[in-house]
């Protein structure tokens, strides 16, 4: 070998060796210069500083007179992952931010809150309301740590790059756009993890994370349903539970005024919604994928149960649309589509792209739509500008989505009242992204949110939706099954026993390790951008059932069964007193 | 040759700065960061919109861009680097990961490929309109034909899941860097994880580089100066060597160099088929949110990468051919 090509080669093994040891490792939490991830250090022993058991400013803040009172009582062993009780601090710290921080994803509830006072101790916490809430179970779904940040009224720079703070079974490891690792919690009160470590890795789409999955890569997949999924995850090792829980996918037409949308005129809403047959878009698309053990949705934005009284069955009318146009001055244009003032409005239907379902919904109803004069374009864009971006900022005509529906009805107050379409008046925090707003169904669901009789409660939400109805806003295709699959020569134990949740797979503290290699491995569809829990990082399934119910501690539990029951946070059923 | 290098190093700063000015201007106008970080942040106060603005200069006015650039240029230089719009996250370590992956993974396959590419050219070369040349020219064409991510697909079905069907467990694995969960640095591991996305490049890059070489020395061989060197009686192993190969790797050294670029940067199918946390992966993570402070390094960087292996291949093309230093 001669002198110049030793030097070459000797060039040539230095870079590789720097390459190989530098950079990103797959989210590798141990080793020291490769590292990508955020590494959380190990906190066993109490901190010295856990901060006041009571903050001084209080929390809450809404005027009024005392309507409602919750009594909680906090379990005397609930403590946080460096050994701090849990107390009226954390409470008050948790709502601070949810009302106070730029950015806050959900002020709902919380902003009725008066005050969050200590009782007889710092461990029994009494939050005053201005008036009734009755879904106030779904609040402190995840408290937050006062020591653990600067200022509670803003945590917006919170969390950039790891969540440290836990009151439950995990610890968040470390995170990266890579991995995400999960270690028991230590000084968890309650039944400790049965496995060391949970690992989830990302994947792009369903291919890769079923090829992963087959090759044995991941032990544990939550795919979103579709036909042929069980056929296309066959093998031996392979088993999976397929069922119906609180997921509904519906058309959504884009009502607001201010975005002047074509749907932003109700004549042009309702005859559009009248040419929709759901009825063959169910055959074509739904009953291939149900195997004949789904319905259409007729229920609005919700699944059947005692909210449903079918109130958007039959809607479909095409004689009724065109003679409903013509009465108001739409006439058909040269290239067969409605137009007034010599306005032919384009509908810029939008889903998210690699969604076969969703294509194929487009692919079959674009040229019935077109053919009825309907000015129908596929606006697509991947999941992450779809769902984070363009259906938050209401920039769609027409959007077709599944939504993941907690137990309670609440979420129709945030997803569908008047005060709940962003804008300027509220800061752009507001959920409604059909930008929707009937004052009579607003009224109906506001007043649903603090009736606390069931039945009482269930009318008023059932005569709202019937408004929505009758307004065409939202059109219900299908009760959406759920999924998951597993390795059984990787995991067993209650695998199944949680898939139906709202909180999805979060009961993976029970699950056993078979292969004895010391952790589980989730696949996860999508992949959290960022870890804050208030903001809107947090508007997202996956970002929650990945990075906040593992280890934000919280008063009520979903069960699989759609009930809200309480968790050893406290140590009984909190106490609710009607002023 | 000294000269030579320093001159056009000289040339190659101006450059760099030109460029990125243009591709700084070019987002700017396209992207609309401001736009952008309204649409991922639609509740952010005026005061966080402010700081945006100011921590990332975007000023108004051609003034405004030179001093925005300007402004990022010297953040940029220091690592003093804005956060990304979404989460606040910090991008050095992000970036710094994946381009760390890329280049090992882009590197390792270009190198490969091209070796492997060079010397099947070579050996079809040396006999044409033979079997063997039927053979490589054939399987060059279907290689070409191929897109990356029919052929991942392929890789991962034969070596991971119809592997792990047959014998128990799978031979090679599907994603990632690591296997999930792994601790520490591990040669082995880290190889083995690279093996079916370097193959997918490298069957790209073996099919090209085998045709360019093939028909480069091809005319070579049939040039007269070989007919002179032979009849010189000089053995046909040094005629080979020193005379055919020599000048038949000059436009192929060139091409090579400036080829390197465009396989590092093309290498997003790739890294998002086999879940390889590379820069092709950031890219798009920041192209969907119109993330200005995360796709200006990612722009920089490969504007670098470019005018590096084009000033690489002006050096080695001198190195190769002496008359290029005096021009």
């Amino acid at each position: 070998m001669s002198k110049k090509t030793s030097k070459v080669l000797a060039f040539a093994t230095g870079v590789a060796l720097i390459l190989a040891a530098c950079g990103g490792d797959d989210g590798d939490s141990g080793s020291e210069a490769s590292t990508p991830a955020s590494e959380a250090p190990a906190t066993e022993a109490p901190a010295a500083d856990c901060g006041p058991d009571v903050l001084e400013g209080g929390a809450g803040g809404a005027e009024g007179d005392a309507a409602m009172k919750i009594t909680f009582d906090i379990s005397p062993d609930a403590v946080w992952q460096d050994g701090c009780p849990i107390t009226v601090a954390d409470f008050q710290c948790s709502v601070n931010a949810t009302l106070n921080t730029p950015g806050s994803i959900s002020t709902t509830g919380y902003d009725k809150i008066i005050s969050i006072e200590a009782g007889e101790s710092s461990k029994q916490v009494v939050v005053t309301f201005n008036a009734v809430y009755a879904p106030y179970k779904l609040l402190f779904g995840g408290l937050i740590q006062a020591s653990a940040v600067a200022d509670c009224n803003d945590i917006s720079g919170d969390f950039a790059s790891l969540n440290q703070v836990s009151g439950r079974e995990w610890m968040m490891e470390s995170f990266s756009p890579d991995q995400l690792v999960y270690v028991p919690n230590p000084n968890y009160w309650g039944d400790a993890p049965t496995v060391e470590r949970v690992v989830a890795v990302p994947f792009a789409d369903f291919d890769t994370q079923s090829a992963a999955l087959l090759a044995g890569e991941v032990d544990f997949i939550y795919p979103q349903f579709f036909a042929g999924i069980s056929d296309a995850l066959s093998d031996a090792n392979v088993t999976s539970k397929i069922d119906f829980g609180g997921d509904y996918e519906g058309f959504y037409l884009q009502a607001d005024p201010a975005r002047g949308g074509p749907f932003s005129d109700p004549i042009f809403r309702e005859a559009f919604a009248k040419s929709i047959d759901r009825d063959a878009v169910f055959e074509q698309i739904y009953i291939p994928l149900s195997e004949g053990k789904g319905k259409l949705l007729n229920c609005g934005p919700i699944v059947p149960g005692q909210y449903c009284d079918e109130a958007f069955a039959d809607q479909f009318d095409p004689e009724g649309a065109v003679a409903l146009l013509e009465a108001n001055g739409w006439t058909k244009n040269g290239e067969g589509y409605w137009a007034k003032d010599g306005n032919a409005p384009t509908i810029r239907w939008i889903i998210n792209t690699g969604n076969t379902r969703r294509e194929n919904t487009q692919a079959f109803l674009i040229p019935l739509l077109q053919a009825a004069g309907f000015n129908v374009v596929a606006d697509n864009c991947d999941a992450a500008c779809y769902f984070q971006q363009r259906l938050p900022a209401l920039d769609y005509d027409m959007a077709m989505y599944i939504s993941t529906a907690p137990p309670d009805p609440a979420y129709l107050v945030s997803s569908f009242t008047c005060a709940q379409i962003p804008s300027e008046a509220n800061s752009q925090q507001g959920q409604n992204s059909t930008g929707w707003c009937n004052e009579e169904a607003s009224a109906l669901l506001e007043k649903s949110d603090v009736t606390v009789d069931e039945a009482e409660r269930a009318q008023l939400v059932k005569d709202a939706l019937k408004l929505m109805a009758g307004d065409y806003v939202m059109l219900p295709l299908f009760q959406f099954p759920k999924s998951g699959f597993w390795r059984t020569d990787r995991l067993a134990g209650p695998v199944d026993a949680e898939l139906n949740n709202y909180r999805a797979f979060n009961n993976f503290s029970k699950w056993e390790d078979v292969d004895g290699d010391g952790q589980i491995v989730l696949g996860a569809e999508q992949w959290p951008e960022c870890l804050n829990p208030v903001t809107e990082c947090a508007n997202s399934s996956w970002m929650v059932w990945l990075t906040a119910f593992p280890i934000l501690p919280n008063v009520w539990d979903t069960t699989n069964d759609g009930k809200l029951v309480i968790t050893n946070l406290v140590t009984k059923e909190p106490v609710v007193e009607i002023l | 040759m000294f000269r030579f290098v320093m001159r056009r190093l000289m040339w190659a700063l101006p450059m760099t700065l030109i460029i990125t000015f243009v591709v700084y201007v070019a987002l700017r106008v396209g992207t609309d960061p401001l736009a952008s970080y309204l649409r991922v942040n639609q509740r952010a106060s005026e005061k966080k919109i402010q700081q945006y603005i100011e921590t990332n200069g975007l000023y108004e006015g051609f003034g405004g861009y030179v001093r925005g650039y300007l402004q990022w240029l010297q953040g940029f230089v220091t690592f003093d680097w804005p956060r990304s719009i979404k989460g606040s996250r910090e991008v050095w370590p992000e970036f710094r990961d994946a381009m760390f992956n890329t280049l090992r993974l882009g590197l390792t396959a270009t190198f490969l490929g091209i070796l492997i590419g060079l010397s099947f050219g070579i050996f079809v070369a040396l006999k044409p309109g033979g079997l063997r040349d039927a053979t490589v020219s054939t399987s060059s064409f279907v290689a070409i034909s191929t897109p990356p991510y029919v052929s991942a697909l392929l890789l991962q079905l034969l070596f991971a899941v119809y592997w792990s069907k047959w014998f128990g467990q799978s031979l090679l694995p599907t994603s990632g860097v690591y296997p999930p969960g792994h601790r520490g640095f591990d040669l082995v591991l880290m190889i083995k994880h690279m093996i079916l996305p370097v193959t997918v490049v490298v069957i790209q890059v073996v099919a090209v580089y085998a045709r360019y070489m093939r028909a480069s020395l091809l005319e070579v061989l049939n040039s007269e100066y070989m007919r002179t060197a032979r009849s010189k009686g000089i053995s046909e192993r040094r005629v080979l060597v020193r005379h055919a190969l020599r000048n038949a790797l000059i436009p192929i050294v060139t091409v090579a160099a400036i080829d390197i670029g465009a396989i590092l940067g093309g290498l997003i199918i790739t890294e998002r088929i086999f879940s390889y946390p590379g820069l092709g992966d950031f890219f798009l993570g920041a192209y969907d949110n119109g993330d200005f402070p995360q796709m200006m390094p990612w722009m920089f960087f490969f504007t670098l990468v470019v005018i590096a292996f084009n000033l690489l291949a002006d050096v080695l093309y001198a190195v190769l051919d002496p008359r290029i230093r005096l021009g």
